[in-house]
């Protein structure tokens, strides 16, 4: 038995309407977009930066997605050098289908189950973008999830979990062909059996579930089922609200819809996580979390499909006739130099107190010799600023913005996420902004991660 | 600090100058400009290679150019000069004033009697955004300003100005206007034609608030000094020009500023250390008074607004008031980079500040022709590199 006693989610700020996509695509279907500069490894370092700054420092981490963008390398390794925790911790990635997410979270309760570990990072993620043209069809919003699962009281108690393998997918991909069986076949043979089984072998009764959560497109051919044993389908099983918000976000969904749950309601919950074998998972909804995330999520509506063309193309520079190379070492050079590039390490000048983010011996400013280190914030002022028309992007200019950090240090920075300008998103000297950790350079094709920032307004709330 | 005291025993005079018509030079390889520039300043000192027994050779940007200017080498090679040393100074946008520093240290020190500093830079046979961009985009720190152009890295100063001391967009693009009147008259530079405030504020945007016209060129180009001991000037032969003080420091750094709140982005220390050195090598106290024309760094219009400042040609926040005033116009109290600067004349990097002196060295000499600063007896030369970084200052002087 184990706990969620925190979590976080992270969205881009893009968002595209069916409308958008196709003439036949529906306004009310909506998927959320990565920017440029985004991807797996940045939603989820998003996800998991505020739920680490307060503490309950993970002993493993779990990485799940069906979106893999490494290949011979581990993701929760990587995600983990990312967020500062030590090396040499259990870091594992679950990455197959759509139920990684919940297999994750499976494998975190029996290893809390185990004694063997205290907390457990859980983070889920998915970026995945449809074939060119028939993106339509599909329903794939991006999203990241990080939860913590531990032995101590939070804000859900795990009851029981179980899974149900099958050998029966609806369509996969095999050597990189994808495969569709009929559906009239494969639905009746591989959900529905699977389902059956699951729900016979777990008996749920109606009189002590709350509310059940099917994660599943073809949910409706087991209402029948449900409804035998007594439950009533309109108020006991749970409304997806999140797919028409952002749209299926694979391995995270059924995470998704268990905060979902965790925001809305109070006692027992059963989940049902379909995809190639079903996963039961029983949990108790001690009490609401402080912040309701999903309630209030807000988005940039994209304008077009050529926009959302270049988002996914990672830029085609049409505006600026330049060949994007490699950035040179930057591997190298962010091992060695990460405590300043990345965890925002600085020292700060025992005498007259400077902060210098950049490493010296000695003081600048009074020529003191000691140092303390001082862990820099991540919101500050904008102290001047500059846009650059010649930079290469996409979404030119590049806003280049300097900014004083809260309690002290300067960074310098690109601004992001602003491919449309507007009073919202205007920067200017004074202004308050927020760091954001984002891909550096487009078309890279090495991972090369830096801060970014976003000015904060009124419609970015709780950050 | 470290304040150098120039010893007054031993003063450097420059006996020979020389230079290139700065442009789009495709007609001339990088050796063809250090030959033309070099044999101009030997013909004008009345000496021949032999009896030059060291030199030295800016070249800031091999990489970005035409991979030449790696060593002394490519001074030695198209000159024919051997068996003496020759060394490559790179030092960003300093680089041309520091191989003068380095040739008048080496007389003082009595390693040799006849001195050459020879600037060259070859930039055009490669488009701006195949070089300069391309230098900040692949060859700068892969995250610590990454997004910045050389213009940019500018403009946040710009910016800052504009905020704190209510310097307005026109003062800034009046620079460009004063520099390409100055041009206009300057056969030897890059752009030779005047223009209009409307013209520098209209033209495309680089980085704001800093135009194309706000912005110099690349360009290919290159300057040469001979320098002896004052004592070894032969009145008869040479019509030599004293050099009253050096200065060049570091002060920031490249990255610094962008990292450390204590920068303020109104000023460059830089500039400021450098010209202490000098000014008290000079004896001067009074720049604004004591010198008769000024060649500054003006690679971005916001540049010479800032270091009008810093030189303490007029007090802080009032550097708009001098432009608004035509006080740093040809005919006005303080003429600023009557040759064009680099907005006119381009910037072939390691050419500038040894093209500033030869500037400089043409008007105390009388022989500045339609753009001659009437009586000029002292002069001023200021380069500037590596948004702040570096500095260095040059007081010359007709009279010893």
């Amino acid at each position: 038995m184990s706990e969620i006693i925190k979590y976080d989610v992270a969205f881009p700020e893009f968002r595209m309407s069916g409308q958008v996509l196709h003439p036949k695509g529906r306004n009310k279907s909506q998927q959320t977009v990565c920017y440029t500069d985004e991807d797996l490894i940045t939603l989820s370092f998003s996800a998991c930066s505020s739920i680490l700054n307060e503490g309950h420092v993970p002993d493993a981490i779990l990485f799940a997605t069906s979106s893999p963008v490494f290949k011979d390398r581990y993701h929760a390794s990587f995600l983990a050098d990312l967020i500062g925790l030590k090396q040499g911790i259990l870091a594992l990635d679950i990455i197959s289908t759509a139920r990684a997410g919940s297999d994750a979270l499976l494998l975190a309760d029996k290893l809390i189950g185990s004694g063997h570990y205290k907390h457990i990072l859980l983070v889920a993620a998915h970026v995945d973008f449809p074939p060119q043209g028939d993106e339509y069809l599909y329903s794939s919003g991006h999203a990241a999830v990080a939860m913590i699962i531990s032995a101590e009281k939070g804000l859900a108690e795990i009851v029981n979990t179980q899974s149900f393998s099958s050998s029966m997918a609806e369509d996969f991909y095999y050597k990189g062909e994808k495969t569709v069986y009929d559906p009239r076949f494969s639905r009746g043979t591989g959900f529905k059996t699977n389902m059956q089984e699951a729900w016979k072998k777990t008996d749920p009764k109606a009189d002590q579930t709350k509310q059940l959560i099917i994660n599943s497109p073809y949910a409706r051919m087991v209402l029948g089922m449900i409804k035998k044993s007594g439950f009533d389908t309109d108020n006991q099983v749970f409304k997806d609200s999140i797919k028409n918000k952002v749209g299926h976000t694979g391995a995270c969904h059924a995470l998704l819809l268990m905060i979902s749950a965790m925001e809305n309601l109070k006692g027992s919950v059963l989940l049902f996580d379909y995809m190639n074998g079903t996963n039961v998972i029983q949990f108790n909804i001690n009490e609401a979390p402080s912040i309701a995330m999903l309630s209030d999520l807000t988005f940039t509506e994209l304008d077009s499909y050529q926009d959302y063309l270049k988002l996914r193309k990672q830029g085609d520079f049409t505006d600026v006739s330049y060949r994007s190379e490699d950035m040179f070492s930057s591997e190298m050079l962010m091992e060695r130099e990460k405590d300043q590039l990345l965890y925002l390490k600085g020292q700060e000048c025992k005498s007259c107190k400077s902060v210098f983010l950049l490493k010296t011996t000695r003081c600048h400013h009074c020529h003191g010799n000691e140092f303390k280190e001082k862990k820099l914030a991540q919101t500050g002022t904008v102290y001047t600023l500059t846009a650059e028309h010649y930079f290469p992007s996409s979404f030119p200019p590049v806003n280049m913005v300097v900014i004083d950090l809260d309690g002290g240090g300067r960074v310098t920075v690109q601004q992001t996420d602003d491919m449309y300008p507007s009073e919202e998103n205007l920067i200017k000297i004074g202004d308050a902004v927020k760091l954001v950790y984002r891909s550096m350079m487009e078309k890279d094709r090495k991972p090369n991660y830096f801060w970014k920032c976003k000015k904060i307004n009124a419609k970015i709330k709780n950050e | 600090m470290q304040k150098l005291k120039m010893n007054k025993n031993i003063d450097i005079a420059i006996i020979g100058v020389g230079s290139t018509s700065f442009g789009d030079l495709f007609q001339y390889s990088y050796d063809d400009l250090v030959r033309e520039a070099g044999e101009m300043a030997m013909k004008d000192a009345g000496i021949t290679a032999d009896e030059l027994q060291a030199a030295w050779l800016s070249t800031a940007f091999p990489e970005i150019g035409v991979f030449k200017g790696r060593s002394g080498m490519d001074l030695a090679e198209p000159l024919g000069i051997f068996g003496i040393p020759v060394t490559r100074v790179s030092n960003f946008c300093a680089s041309g004033a520091d191989s003068i520093r380095n040739a008048v240290n080496a007389l003082k020190a009595g390693d040799c009697d006849v001195a050459m500093a020879l600037g060259v830079e070859k930039l055009r046979d490669r488009s701006p955004q195949d070089s300069i961009v391309k230098m900040m985009v692949e060859l700068s720190h892969p995250f610590y300003q990454k997004g910045f152009t050389a213009a940019g890295t500018f403009a946040v100063y710009a910016n800052r100005m504009m905020h704190e001391y209510g310097v307005s967009r026109e003062d800034i693009a009046s620079v460009s206007v004063k520099n390409h009147f100055h041009g206009s008259m300057n056969e030897k530079a890059h752009y030779r034609s005047s223009c209009t405030l409307e013209q520098v504020i209209s033209s495309p945007m680089v980085a704001d608030p800093l135009t194309l016209m706000d912005s110099c060129p690349t360009t290919d180009g290159a300057a040469c000094v001979i320098l002896v001991r004052a004592e070894d000037v032969d009145k008869n032969k040479h019509k030599p020009i004293y050099i009253d003080g050096i200065g060049l420091s570091i002060s920031t750094g490249w990255d610094l500023p962008f990292f450390d709140s204590n920068h303020k982005f109104l000023s460059f220390q830089a500039t400021k250390d450098a010209a202490a050195i000098a000014y008290q090598q000079a004896g001067i106290t009074k720049p604004a008074e004591e010198l008769d024309l000024v060649e500054v760094h003006d690679c971005f219009s916001i540049v010479e607004l800032l270091t009008y400042e810093d030189l303490g040609l007029c007090k802080i926040g009032e550097a708009k008031d001098m432009i608004r005033g035509k006080a740093t116009q040809l005919g006005g109290e303080i003429p600023v980079n009557v040759s064009g600067g680099l907005l006119s004349c381009g910037h072939p990097v390691g050419a500038t500040g040894v093209r500033m002196v030869v500037e400089v060295a043409s008007h105390l000499r009388g022989q500045a022709g339609e753009r001659q600063v009437t009586g000029a007896k002292r002069g001023l030369t200021h380069n500037i590199g590596g948004p702040g970084a570096i500095a260095s200052v040059i007081i010359l002087n007709n009279e010893h």
